[in-house]
Protein backbone atom coordinates (compact mmCIF):
# COMPACT_ATOMS: atom_id res chain seq x y z
CA UNK A 1 0.00 0.00 0.00
CA UNK A 2 2.90 2.03 0.90
CA UNK A 3 4.46 1.62 -2.45
CA UNK A 4 1.35 2.27 -4.35
CA UNK A 5 1.24 5.40 -2.41
CA UNK A 6 4.68 6.45 -3.31
CA UNK A 7 4.20 5.55 -7.01
CA UNK A 8 0.62 7.41 -7.41
CA UNK A 9 1.96 10.54 -5.76
CA UNK A 10 5.18 10.80 -7.86
CA UNK A 11 3.17 9.76 -11.17
CA UNK A 12 0.42 12.27 -10.36
CA UNK A 13 2.89 15.14 -9.89
CA UNK A 14 4.81 14.32 -12.86
CA UNK A 15 2.06 14.46 -14.66
CA UNK A 16 0.99 18.20 -13.74
CA UNK A 17 4.74 18.96 -14.38
CA UNK A 18 5.30 17.46 -17.90
CA UNK A 19 4.47 19.81 -20.62
CA UNK A 20 2.62 17.54 -22.50
CA UNK A 21 0.04 16.74 -19.36
CA UNK A 22 -1.05 19.95 -20.48
CA UNK A 23 -1.07 19.88 -24.51
CA UNK A 24 -3.05 16.86 -23.90
CA UNK A 25 -5.41 18.87 -22.00
CA UNK A 26 -5.96 21.60 -24.14
CA UNK A 27 -6.47 19.33 -27.31
CA UNK A 28 -8.87 17.64 -24.96
CA UNK A 29 -10.65 20.51 -24.32
CA UNK A 30 -10.54 22.36 -27.95
CA UNK A 31 -12.23 19.15 -29.46
CA UNK A 32 -14.68 18.58 -27.17
CA UNK A 33 -15.74 22.12 -26.61
CA UNK A 34 -15.48 21.98 -30.62
CA UNK A 35 -18.34 18.86 -30.30
CA UNK A 36 -20.22 20.09 -27.59
CA UNK A 37 -20.75 23.46 -29.61
CA UNK A 38 -21.41 21.04 -33.19
CA UNK A 39 -23.74 19.07 -31.55
CA UNK A 40 -25.58 22.49 -29.84
CA UNK A 41 -25.88 24.43 -33.39
CA UNK A 42 -27.08 20.62 -34.74
CA UNK A 43 -30.13 20.56 -32.00
CA UNK A 44 -30.80 24.07 -32.32
CA UNK A 45 -31.93 23.65 -36.54
CA UNK A 46 -35.35 23.64 -36.04
CA UNK A 47 -35.13 20.51 -38.92
CA UNK A 48 -32.96 18.58 -36.54
CA UNK A 49 -34.44 15.47 -34.92
CA UNK A 50 -35.06 15.98 -31.02
CA UNK A 51 -32.46 14.77 -28.67
CA UNK A 52 -30.53 15.57 -25.44
CA UNK A 53 -27.06 16.96 -25.91
CA UNK A 54 -25.53 15.03 -23.21
CA UNK A 55 -26.59 12.22 -24.47
CA UNK A 56 -24.79 12.98 -27.95
CA UNK A 57 -21.55 14.00 -26.71
CA UNK A 58 -21.48 10.78 -24.56
CA UNK A 59 -22.22 7.86 -26.96
CA UNK A 60 -23.54 9.10 -30.18
CA UNK A 61 -21.00 10.37 -32.30
CA UNK A 62 -17.40 9.29 -33.38
CA UNK A 63 -15.67 12.45 -31.61
CA UNK A 64 -15.89 10.91 -28.63
CA UNK A 65 -14.26 7.94 -29.42
CA UNK A 66 -11.42 9.93 -31.70
CA UNK A 67 -10.50 11.96 -29.03
CA UNK A 68 -10.15 8.56 -26.59
CA UNK A 69 -8.14 6.98 -29.32
CA UNK A 70 -5.70 9.37 -29.28
CA UNK A 71 -5.93 11.01 -25.68
CA UNK A 72 -5.07 7.47 -23.27
CA UNK A 73 -2.00 6.10 -25.47
CA UNK A 74 -0.39 9.31 -24.93
CA UNK A 75 -1.69 9.64 -20.97
CA UNK A 76 0.00 6.24 -20.64
CA UNK A 77 3.34 5.86 -22.72
CA UNK A 78 5.58 7.75 -20.77
CA UNK A 79 4.45 5.77 -17.37
CA UNK A 80 6.68 2.25 -17.69
CA UNK A 81 8.90 3.07 -20.91
CA UNK A 82 10.46 6.11 -19.42
CA UNK A 83 11.71 4.39 -16.19
CA UNK A 84 12.95 1.99 -18.36
CA UNK A 85 14.77 4.23 -20.52
CA UNK A 86 16.23 5.91 -18.37
CA UNK A 87 17.15 3.31 -16.21
CA UNK A 88 15.39 4.75 -12.92
CA UNK A 89 13.75 1.09 -13.31
CA UNK A 90 16.68 -0.40 -11.21
CA UNK A 91 16.07 1.80 -8.35
CA UNK A 92 12.24 1.30 -8.30
CA UNK A 93 12.65 -2.53 -8.74
CA UNK A 94 15.59 -2.72 -5.69
CA UNK A 95 13.39 -0.55 -3.75
CA UNK A 96 11.11 -2.11 -1.11
CA UNK A 97 7.83 -2.07 -2.98
CA UNK A 98 6.61 -4.93 -5.11
CA UNK A 99 5.88 -4.75 -8.96
CA UNK A 100 2.35 -4.80 -8.35
CA UNK A 101 2.34 -1.74 -5.98
CA UNK A 102 4.50 0.09 -8.86
CA UNK A 103 1.83 -1.03 -11.44
CA UNK A 104 -1.32 0.04 -9.42
CA UNK A 105 0.13 3.39 -8.32
CA UNK A 106 0.99 4.16 -12.26
CA UNK A 107 -2.06 2.65 -13.39
CA UNK A 108 -4.23 5.42 -10.83
CA UNK A 109 -2.34 8.16 -11.12
CA UNK A 110 -3.19 7.65 -14.96
CA UNK A 111 -6.46 7.19 -14.34
CA UNK A 112 -7.31 9.98 -11.62
CA UNK A 113 -5.18 12.29 -14.49
CA UNK A 114 -7.57 10.87 -17.12
CA UNK A 115 -10.56 11.97 -14.95
CA UNK A 116 -9.67 15.50 -14.04
CA UNK A 117 -9.36 15.88 -18.15
CA UNK A 118 -12.93 15.07 -17.84
CA UNK A 119 -13.52 17.75 -14.95
CA UNK A 120 -14.23 20.58 -17.19
CA UNK A 121 -16.25 18.86 -19.15
CA UNK A 122 -19.06 19.11 -16.08
CA UNK A 123 -19.05 23.04 -17.44
CA UNK A 124 -20.78 21.88 -20.82
CA UNK A 125 -23.58 19.81 -17.95
CA UNK A 126 -23.72 23.22 -16.17
CA UNK A 127 -24.66 24.86 -19.87
CA UNK A 128 -27.19 22.88 -20.49
CA UNK A 129 -28.82 23.19 -17.05
CA UNK A 130 -28.70 26.80 -17.04
CA UNK A 131 -30.23 27.47 -20.49
CA UNK A 132 -32.56 24.03 -20.95
CA UNK A 133 -33.02 20.67 -18.36
CA UNK A 134 -30.73 18.29 -17.41
CA UNK A 135 -31.96 14.45 -16.52
CA UNK A 136 -28.97 13.57 -14.31
CA UNK A 137 -29.90 9.73 -14.87
CA UNK A 138 -28.31 9.72 -18.06
CA UNK A 139 -25.40 12.24 -17.87
CA UNK A 140 -24.32 10.01 -14.14
CA UNK A 141 -24.39 7.16 -16.40
CA UNK A 142 -22.39 8.69 -19.27
CA UNK A 143 -19.48 9.43 -16.78
CA UNK A 144 -19.76 6.29 -15.31
CA UNK A 145 -19.49 4.41 -18.77
CA UNK A 146 -16.17 7.42 -19.54
CA UNK A 147 -14.61 5.94 -16.26
CA UNK A 148 -14.83 2.23 -17.05
CA UNK A 149 -13.92 2.49 -20.72
CA UNK A 150 -11.20 5.17 -19.58
CA UNK A 151 -9.97 2.21 -16.74
CA UNK A 152 -10.18 -0.18 -19.56
CA UNK A 153 -7.93 1.55 -22.47
CA UNK A 154 -5.61 3.05 -19.16
CA UNK A 155 -4.44 -0.16 -18.22
CA UNK A 156 -3.95 -0.90 -22.10
CA UNK A 157 -1.27 1.31 -22.63
CA UNK A 158 0.35 0.94 -19.30
CA UNK A 159 0.88 -2.66 -20.68
CA UNK A 160 2.10 -0.99 -23.99
CA UNK A 161 4.12 1.08 -21.85
CA UNK A 162 5.79 -2.20 -20.27
CA UNK A 163 6.94 -4.03 -23.49
CA UNK A 164 8.43 -1.00 -25.38
CA UNK A 165 11.63 1.49 -24.54
CA UNK A 166 10.14 4.37 -26.65
CA UNK A 167 7.09 6.07 -25.47
CA UNK A 168 6.40 6.56 -29.23
CA UNK A 169 6.24 3.00 -30.07
CA UNK A 170 4.35 2.25 -26.68
CA UNK A 171 1.81 4.73 -27.65
CA UNK A 172 1.76 3.23 -31.04
CA UNK A 173 1.40 -0.40 -29.68
CA UNK A 174 -1.40 1.04 -27.38
CA UNK A 175 -3.25 2.55 -30.24
CA UNK A 176 -2.90 -0.12 -32.72
CA UNK A 177 -4.63 -2.73 -29.30
CA UNK A 178 -7.44 0.02 -28.65
CA UNK A 179 -8.03 -0.03 -32.34
CA UNK A 180 -8.92 -3.94 -32.73
CA UNK A 181 -10.65 -3.30 -29.20
CA UNK A 182 -13.22 -0.74 -30.42
CA UNK A 183 -13.64 -2.38 -33.61
CA UNK A 184 -14.59 -5.50 -32.15
CA UNK A 185 -17.70 -4.11 -31.94
CA UNK A 186 -18.10 -2.72 -35.00
CA UNK A 187 -17.16 -6.10 -36.66
CA UNK A 188 -21.05 -7.40 -35.47
CA UNK A 189 -22.26 -6.48 -38.30
CA UNK A 190 -19.90 -8.12 -40.50
CA UNK A 191 -20.14 -11.59 -39.08
CA UNK A 192 -22.65 -14.11 -39.43
CA UNK A 193 -21.71 -16.96 -36.89
CA UNK A 194 -24.24 -16.66 -34.29
CA UNK A 195 -22.12 -16.88 -31.21
CA UNK A 196 -19.63 -14.62 -32.99
CA UNK A 197 -22.35 -12.27 -32.95
CA UNK A 198 -23.01 -12.19 -29.38
CA UNK A 199 -19.11 -12.54 -28.35
CA UNK A 200 -18.77 -9.46 -30.68
CA UNK A 201 -21.89 -7.52 -29.28
CA UNK A 202 -20.74 -8.33 -25.64
CA UNK A 203 -17.86 -6.65 -26.84
CA UNK A 204 -19.36 -3.51 -28.72
CA UNK A 205 -17.87 -0.47 -26.88
CA UNK A 206 -19.89 1.53 -29.10
CA UNK A 207 -22.99 0.10 -28.04
CA UNK A 208 -22.13 0.19 -24.77
CA UNK A 209 -21.58 4.29 -24.87
CA UNK A 210 -24.46 4.59 -26.80
CA UNK A 211 -26.40 2.48 -23.81
CA UNK A 212 -25.13 4.47 -21.28
CA UNK A 213 -25.46 7.63 -22.31
CA UNK A 214 -28.94 7.04 -22.27
CA UNK A 215 -29.26 6.29 -18.77
CA UNK A 216 -28.83 2.42 -19.38
CA UNK A 217 -26.61 1.04 -16.86
CA UNK A 218 -25.58 -2.81 -17.63
CA UNK A 219 -23.58 -4.32 -15.01
CA UNK A 220 -21.72 -6.66 -17.39
CA UNK A 221 -20.31 -3.89 -19.69
CA UNK A 222 -18.67 -2.42 -16.46
CA UNK A 223 -17.87 -6.21 -15.56
CA UNK A 224 -15.81 -6.16 -19.00
CA UNK A 225 -14.19 -3.04 -18.14
CA UNK A 226 -13.39 -3.81 -15.21
CA UNK A 227 -11.99 -7.44 -15.28
CA UNK A 228 -10.44 -6.81 -19.34
CA UNK A 229 -8.28 -3.63 -17.03
CA UNK A 230 -7.59 -5.86 -14.56
CA UNK A 231 -6.38 -8.74 -16.73
CA UNK A 232 -3.96 -5.83 -18.84
CA UNK A 233 -2.90 -4.85 -15.86
CA UNK A 234 -1.63 -8.33 -14.67
CA UNK A 235 -0.16 -8.52 -18.09
CA UNK A 236 1.60 -5.46 -17.17
CA UNK A 237 3.51 -6.88 -13.91
CA UNK A 238 4.47 -10.05 -15.56
CA UNK A 239 6.03 -8.17 -18.83
CA UNK A 240 7.86 -5.97 -16.02
CA UNK A 241 9.26 -9.36 -14.42
CA UNK A 242 9.88 -10.86 -17.68
CA UNK A 243 11.70 -8.42 -18.86
CA UNK A 244 14.23 -8.90 -15.72
CA UNK A 245 14.85 -12.16 -17.07
CA UNK A 246 16.11 -11.46 -20.41
CA UNK B 1 26.03 -9.05 6.13
CA UNK B 2 25.63 -9.96 2.26
CA UNK B 3 26.76 -13.04 0.45
CA UNK B 4 26.10 -14.57 -2.86
CA UNK B 5 26.02 -18.21 -3.23
CA UNK B 6 27.26 -19.76 -6.28
CA UNK B 7 25.35 -16.84 -8.55
CA UNK B 8 25.38 -17.20 -12.19
CA UNK B 9 24.07 -15.34 -14.66
CA UNK B 10 23.37 -16.14 -18.28
CA UNK B 11 22.15 -14.32 -21.05
CA UNK B 12 21.26 -16.52 -23.92
CA UNK B 13 24.37 -18.68 -24.73
CA UNK B 14 26.89 -15.70 -22.88
CA UNK B 15 28.29 -16.43 -19.08
CA UNK B 16 28.15 -13.38 -17.96
CA UNK B 17 28.74 -14.57 -14.13
CA UNK B 18 29.48 -17.68 -13.24
CA UNK B 19 29.25 -19.40 -9.85
CA UNK B 20 30.62 -16.61 -7.80
CA UNK B 21 30.42 -17.05 -4.24
CA UNK B 22 31.30 -14.37 -1.67
CA UNK B 23 30.55 -12.89 1.42
CA UNK B 24 30.87 -9.08 2.97
CA UNK B 25 30.93 -9.38 6.69
CA UNK B 26 29.16 -6.87 8.78
CA UNK B 27 30.86 -3.60 9.21
CA UNK B 28 33.81 -4.90 6.25
CA UNK B 29 34.65 -2.64 2.35
CA UNK B 30 35.08 -5.39 0.16
CA UNK B 31 36.34 -4.24 -3.00
CA UNK B 32 34.74 -6.05 -6.32
CA UNK B 33 37.40 -5.60 -8.90
CA UNK B 34 37.62 -6.22 -12.58
CA UNK B 35 37.84 -5.19 -15.94
CA UNK B 36 35.39 -3.38 -18.04
CA UNK B 37 32.65 -6.57 -19.01
CA UNK B 38 33.70 -8.90 -16.26
CA UNK B 39 29.95 -9.44 -14.87
CA UNK B 40 31.17 -6.51 -12.19
CA UNK B 41 27.38 -5.08 -12.90
CA UNK B 42 25.15 -8.32 -13.28
CA UNK B 43 26.48 -9.85 -9.83
CA UNK B 44 25.82 -6.57 -8.09
CA UNK B 45 22.23 -6.30 -10.15
CA UNK B 46 21.90 -9.75 -8.41
CA UNK B 47 22.96 -9.06 -5.32
CA UNK B 48 20.60 -5.95 -5.48
CA UNK B 49 17.62 -8.12 -5.96
CA UNK B 50 17.09 -6.25 -9.80
CA UNK B 51 18.08 -9.22 -11.99
CA UNK B 52 17.30 -12.58 -10.79
CA UNK B 53 20.03 -15.17 -11.13
CA UNK B 54 20.11 -17.82 -13.53
CA UNK B 55 21.04 -20.25 -10.52
CA UNK B 56 22.27 -19.10 -7.00
CA UNK B 57 21.06 -17.12 -4.05
CA UNK B 58 22.01 -14.18 -2.15
CA UNK B 59 21.10 -13.77 1.47
CA UNK B 60 21.00 -10.21 3.25
CA UNK B 61 21.27 -10.55 6.91
CA UNK B 62 20.51 -14.24 6.21
CA UNK B 63 17.17 -13.17 4.53
CA UNK B 64 17.00 -14.80 1.28
CA UNK B 65 16.63 -12.06 -1.08
CA UNK B 66 14.27 -13.90 -3.69
CA UNK B 67 12.14 -15.67 -1.09
CA UNK B 68 11.22 -12.59 0.76
CA UNK B 69 12.53 -9.47 -1.39
CA UNK B 70 10.82 -6.90 0.30
CA UNK B 71 12.20 -7.14 3.86
CA UNK B 72 15.82 -8.06 2.27
CA UNK B 73 15.37 -4.96 0.08
CA UNK B 74 15.08 -3.24 2.84
CA UNK B 75 18.57 -3.89 4.06
CA UNK B 76 20.17 -2.54 0.93
CA UNK B 77 21.16 0.83 0.14
CA UNK B 78 21.51 0.61 -3.73
CA UNK B 79 23.86 3.45 -6.07
CA UNK B 80 23.44 1.79 -9.69
CA UNK B 81 26.19 2.24 -11.92
CA UNK B 82 23.91 5.13 -13.97
CA UNK B 83 22.65 6.75 -11.48
CA UNK B 84 19.33 7.27 -12.65
CA UNK B 85 16.80 10.14 -11.48
CA UNK B 86 14.13 11.95 -12.58
CA UNK B 87 14.74 15.25 -14.03
CA UNK B 88 12.09 16.59 -13.20
CA UNK B 89 12.11 16.28 -9.85
CA UNK B 90 13.98 18.89 -7.23
CA UNK B 91 16.42 17.09 -5.34
CA UNK B 92 14.28 17.77 -1.79
CA UNK B 93 11.28 16.10 -3.70
CA UNK B 94 13.34 13.16 -5.10
CA UNK B 95 14.75 12.32 -1.74
CA UNK B 96 10.99 12.75 -0.12
CA UNK B 97 9.53 10.18 -2.80
CA UNK B 98 12.63 7.57 -1.85
CA UNK B 99 12.17 7.96 1.53
CA UNK B 100 8.06 7.20 0.84
CA UNK B 101 9.50 3.87 -0.73
CA UNK B 102 11.41 2.73 1.35
CA UNK B 103 8.59 3.33 3.88
CA UNK B 104 9.74 6.06 6.09
CA UNK B 105 7.28 7.82 8.47
CA UNK B 106 6.94 11.54 7.64
CA UNK B 107 9.01 12.75 10.38
CA UNK B 108 11.74 9.76 10.27
CA UNK B 109 11.96 10.80 6.55
CA UNK B 110 11.87 14.79 7.45
CA UNK B 111 15.36 14.09 9.58
CA UNK B 112 16.81 11.30 7.14
CA UNK B 113 16.62 13.78 4.11
CA UNK B 114 18.48 16.55 6.41
CA UNK B 115 21.03 14.22 7.81
CA UNK B 116 21.53 12.81 4.05
CA UNK B 117 21.74 15.93 2.58
CA UNK B 118 24.08 17.52 4.95
CA UNK B 119 26.37 14.20 4.82
CA UNK B 120 26.31 14.07 1.09
CA UNK B 121 26.96 17.75 1.06
CA UNK B 122 24.62 18.80 -1.00
CA UNK B 123 22.15 20.82 0.99
CA UNK B 124 22.79 23.85 -0.99
CA UNK B 125 20.98 22.06 -3.74
CA UNK B 126 18.06 21.03 -2.22
CA UNK B 127 15.92 23.09 -4.27
CA UNK B 128 17.38 22.75 -7.17
CA UNK B 129 15.75 20.89 -10.23
CA UNK B 130 17.74 17.41 -10.79
CA UNK B 131 18.07 18.03 -14.40
CA UNK B 132 20.38 21.25 -13.75
CA UNK B 133 22.52 18.95 -11.43
CA UNK B 134 25.89 18.60 -13.03
CA UNK B 135 27.96 14.47 -12.62
CA UNK B 136 29.14 15.27 -9.58
CA UNK B 137 26.12 16.37 -7.14
CA UNK B 138 23.73 13.85 -9.25
CA UNK B 139 26.30 11.04 -7.84
CA UNK B 140 25.93 12.67 -4.23
CA UNK B 141 21.91 12.79 -4.71
CA UNK B 142 21.81 9.05 -5.56
CA UNK B 143 24.27 8.24 -2.43
CA UNK B 144 21.77 10.34 -0.42
CA UNK B 145 18.92 8.62 -2.06
CA UNK B 146 20.80 5.19 -1.08
CA UNK B 147 21.47 5.80 2.72
CA UNK B 148 18.07 7.41 3.44
CA UNK B 149 16.84 4.48 5.13
CA UNK B 150 20.18 3.79 6.98
CA UNK B 151 20.96 0.41 5.59
CA UNK B 152 22.93 -2.18 6.70
CA UNK B 153 24.35 -2.94 3.31
CA UNK B 154 25.45 -0.15 1.13
CA UNK B 155 26.10 -1.51 -2.45
CA UNK B 156 28.03 0.96 -5.01
CA UNK B 157 28.29 0.10 -8.46
CA UNK B 158 31.63 2.37 -10.02
CA UNK B 159 30.68 4.99 -7.51
CA UNK B 160 33.33 7.65 -9.08
CA UNK B 161 33.08 7.00 -12.90
CA UNK B 162 32.63 10.29 -15.58
CA UNK B 163 33.60 12.31 -12.02
CA UNK B 164 36.53 15.05 -12.35
CA UNK B 165 39.57 14.50 -9.92
CA UNK B 166 38.02 16.96 -7.29
CA UNK B 167 34.90 14.83 -7.32
CA UNK B 168 36.49 11.95 -6.76
CA UNK B 169 38.09 13.29 -3.72
CA UNK B 170 35.18 13.96 -1.90
CA UNK B 171 32.83 10.91 -3.10
CA UNK B 172 35.85 8.68 -1.87
CA UNK B 173 36.03 10.97 1.07
CA UNK B 174 32.49 10.18 1.58
CA UNK B 175 32.65 6.90 0.97
CA UNK B 176 35.30 6.35 3.70
CA UNK B 177 32.96 8.01 6.06
CA UNK B 178 29.81 6.19 5.41
CA UNK B 179 32.28 2.70 5.24
CA UNK B 180 31.91 3.47 9.22
CA UNK B 181 28.59 2.94 9.41
CA UNK B 182 27.54 0.90 6.65
CA UNK B 183 29.04 -2.47 5.75
CA UNK B 184 29.95 -1.71 2.19
CA UNK B 185 30.13 -3.62 -1.11
CA UNK B 186 32.13 -1.39 -3.89
CA UNK B 187 32.72 -2.03 -7.85
CA UNK B 188 35.27 -0.57 -9.39
CA UNK B 189 37.83 -0.94 -12.22
CA UNK B 190 39.82 1.74 -10.55
CA UNK B 191 42.86 -0.12 -8.42
CA UNK B 192 43.72 2.87 -6.42
CA UNK B 193 39.69 3.12 -5.19
CA UNK B 194 40.24 -0.12 -3.66
CA UNK B 195 43.96 0.29 -2.34
CA UNK B 196 42.69 3.40 -0.43
CA UNK B 197 39.03 1.94 0.48
CA UNK B 198 39.15 -1.34 0.75
CA UNK B 199 40.65 -4.46 3.55
CA UNK B 200 38.60 -6.86 1.32
CA UNK B 201 38.99 -7.43 -2.36
CA UNK B 202 37.39 -9.70 -4.96
CA UNK B 203 39.07 -9.77 -8.37
CA UNK B 204 36.31 -10.83 -10.82
CA UNK B 205 37.36 -11.95 -14.35
CA UNK B 206 34.99 -13.15 -17.01
CA UNK B 207 31.94 -13.81 -14.63
CA UNK B 208 34.88 -15.83 -12.56
CA UNK B 209 36.42 -14.91 -9.38
CA UNK B 210 40.14 -15.19 -9.86
CA UNK B 211 41.27 -14.25 -6.48
CA UNK B 212 40.26 -12.94 -2.75
CA UNK B 213 41.85 -11.28 0.18
CA UNK B 214 43.13 -8.62 1.43
CA UNK B 215 45.45 -6.05 -1.07
CA UNK B 216 48.38 -6.86 0.74
CA UNK B 217 47.91 -10.37 0.89
CA UNK B 218 46.80 -10.53 -2.48
CA UNK B 219 50.29 -8.87 -3.37
CA UNK B 220 52.26 -11.22 -1.48
CA UNK B 221 50.53 -14.33 -2.68
CA UNK B 222 50.73 -13.45 -6.70
CA UNK B 223 53.79 -11.37 -6.59
CA UNK B 224 55.63 -12.44 -3.94
CA UNK B 225 58.82 -11.14 -5.19
CA UNK B 226 59.79 -7.50 -4.87
CA UNK B 227 62.55 -5.79 -7.29
CA UNK B 228 65.65 -3.31 -6.49
CA UNK B 229 65.98 -0.98 -8.92
CA UNK B 230 69.58 0.33 -9.36
CA UNK B 231 70.46 2.78 -11.55
CA UNK B 232 74.48 3.64 -12.48
CA UNK B 233 75.84 6.97 -13.15
CA UNK B 234 78.05 6.29 -16.06
CA UNK B 235 77.26 2.30 -16.99
CA UNK B 236 79.83 0.45 -14.89
CA UNK B 237 83.05 -0.56 -16.43
CA UNK B 238 82.20 -4.08 -17.25
CA UNK B 239 78.44 -4.71 -17.03
CA UNK B 240 78.27 -8.82 -17.08
CA UNK B 241 80.64 -8.95 -14.06
CA UNK B 242 78.48 -6.30 -12.22
CA UNK B 243 75.17 -8.55 -13.22
CA UNK B 244 77.16 -11.91 -12.17
CA UNK B 245 78.32 -9.91 -8.64
CA UNK B 246 74.56 -8.95 -8.18
CA UNK B 247 73.02 -11.58 -8.73
CA UNK B 248 75.33 -13.74 -5.87
CA UNK B 249 73.60 -11.12 -3.60
CA UNK B 250 71.85 -13.21 -0.78
CA UNK B 251 67.96 -12.76 -1.64
CA UNK B 252 68.21 -11.60 -5.49
CA UNK B 253 67.11 -14.24 -7.49
CA UNK B 254 67.51 -12.78 -11.12
CA UNK B 255 69.27 -9.74 -12.20
CA UNK B 256 67.48 -8.26 -15.43
CA UNK B 257 69.58 -5.25 -17.17
CA UNK B 258 67.30 -2.07 -18.24
CA UNK B 259 69.82 -0.57 -20.51
CA UNK B 260 73.86 -0.02 -19.96
CA UNK B 261 72.42 2.09 -17.04
CA UNK B 262 70.34 0.59 -14.82
CA UNK B 263 69.38 -3.44 -13.84
CA UNK B 264 66.95 -4.86 -11.68
CA UNK B 265 66.93 -7.19 -9.33
CA UNK B 266 64.25 -9.60 -8.61
CA UNK B 267 64.31 -10.79 -5.18
CA UNK B 268 62.63 -13.66 -2.82
CA UNK B 269 59.66 -12.91 -0.87
CA UNK B 270 60.54 -10.61 2.11
CA UNK B 271 64.26 -10.12 1.04
CA UNK B 272 65.50 -7.16 0.93
CA UNK B 273 69.19 -6.81 -0.75
CA UNK B 274 69.92 -2.82 -0.90
CA UNK B 275 72.30 -2.72 1.81
CA UNK B 276 74.51 -5.24 0.20
CA UNK B 277 74.19 -3.72 -2.93
CA UNK B 278 74.86 -0.26 -1.58
CA UNK B 279 78.25 -1.80 -0.06
CA UNK B 280 79.05 -3.43 -3.13
CA UNK B 281 78.86 -0.59 -5.01
CA UNK B 282 81.19 0.83 -2.76
CA UNK B 283 83.67 -1.82 -2.79
CA UNK B 284 83.95 -1.99 -6.76
CA UNK B 285 83.70 1.78 -7.27
CA UNK B 286 80.46 2.04 -9.05
CA UNK B 287 78.60 5.80 -8.57
CA UNK B 288 75.09 4.79 -8.05
CA UNK B 289 72.32 7.46 -8.95
CA UNK B 290 69.68 5.29 -7.43
CA UNK B 291 68.95 2.23 -5.87
CA UNK B 292 65.06 1.88 -4.83
CA UNK B 293 62.87 -0.94 -3.57
CA UNK B 294 59.72 -0.95 -5.79
CA UNK B 295 57.22 -3.07 -4.55
CA UNK B 296 54.61 -4.74 -7.06
CA UNK B 297 51.05 -3.25 -7.08
CA UNK B 298 47.94 -4.45 -7.46
CA UNK B 299 48.03 -2.82 -10.65
CA UNK B 300 50.50 -5.54 -11.41
CA UNK B 301 48.56 -7.89 -10.08
CA UNK B 302 45.41 -7.12 -11.84
CA UNK B 303 47.00 -6.85 -15.28
CA UNK B 304 48.49 -10.47 -14.46
CA UNK B 305 45.12 -11.75 -13.23
CA UNK B 306 43.21 -10.57 -15.72
CA UNK B 307 45.22 -10.85 -19.48
CA UNK B 308 45.80 -14.24 -20.00
CA UNK B 309 48.09 -14.79 -22.97
CA UNK B 310 47.86 -18.63 -24.02
CA UNK B 311 50.18 -21.06 -21.60
CA UNK B 312 50.71 -17.64 -19.48
CA UNK B 313 51.18 -20.14 -16.26
CA UNK B 314 50.11 -19.04 -12.80
CA UNK B 315 48.39 -17.72 -12.43
CA UNK B 316 45.78 -20.61 -14.05
CA UNK B 317 42.67 -19.15 -15.66
CA UNK B 318 39.45 -19.13 -14.04
CA UNK B 319 40.46 -20.77 -10.90
CA UNK B 320 39.56 -19.12 -7.93
CA UNK B 321 42.37 -18.75 -4.85
CA UNK B 322 41.32 -17.84 -1.39
CA UNK B 323 43.97 -16.06 0.38
CA UNK B 324 43.81 -15.82 3.49
CA UNK B 325 43.54 -12.02 4.41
Amino acid sequence: MRGLLATFGRELRAYFFSPLAYVVLTFFLLVNGYVFWLILSYLNDPRARAGAPLELFFGQTIFFWLVLLFVTPVLTMRLLSEERRSGTIEMLMTAPVTETQVVLGKYFAALAYYAFLWLPTLAYVWVVAHYGSVDPGPVASGYLGVLGIGALFLAVGLFASSLAKNQIVAAMITFALLVVLFTFGLLESLVTGETAREVLGYLNLWQHMDELSKGIVDTRRLVYYLSAAGFFLFLTGRALEAKRWR
Amino acid sequence: MIEAHQLTRRYGDFTAVDGISFAVPEGEIVGMLGPNGAGKTTAIRMMTGFLPPSSGRVTVGGRDLFADPVAAKREIGYLPENVALYPEMRVEEYLAYRARLEGLERAAARRAIASALDRCLIADVRRQVIGTLSKGYRQRVGLAAAILHDPKVLVLDEPTVGLDPKQIVAIRELIRELGGRHTLLLSTHILPEVELLCRRVVIIDRGRIVAEGSPEALRERWLGTSQVRIGFAGAPPDPGAAAAALGALPGVEAVRAEGPETVHLECAAGADPRPEAFRLAVERGWTLRELAMEKASLEDLFVRLTTREEGAGEPAAGSAEEVAS
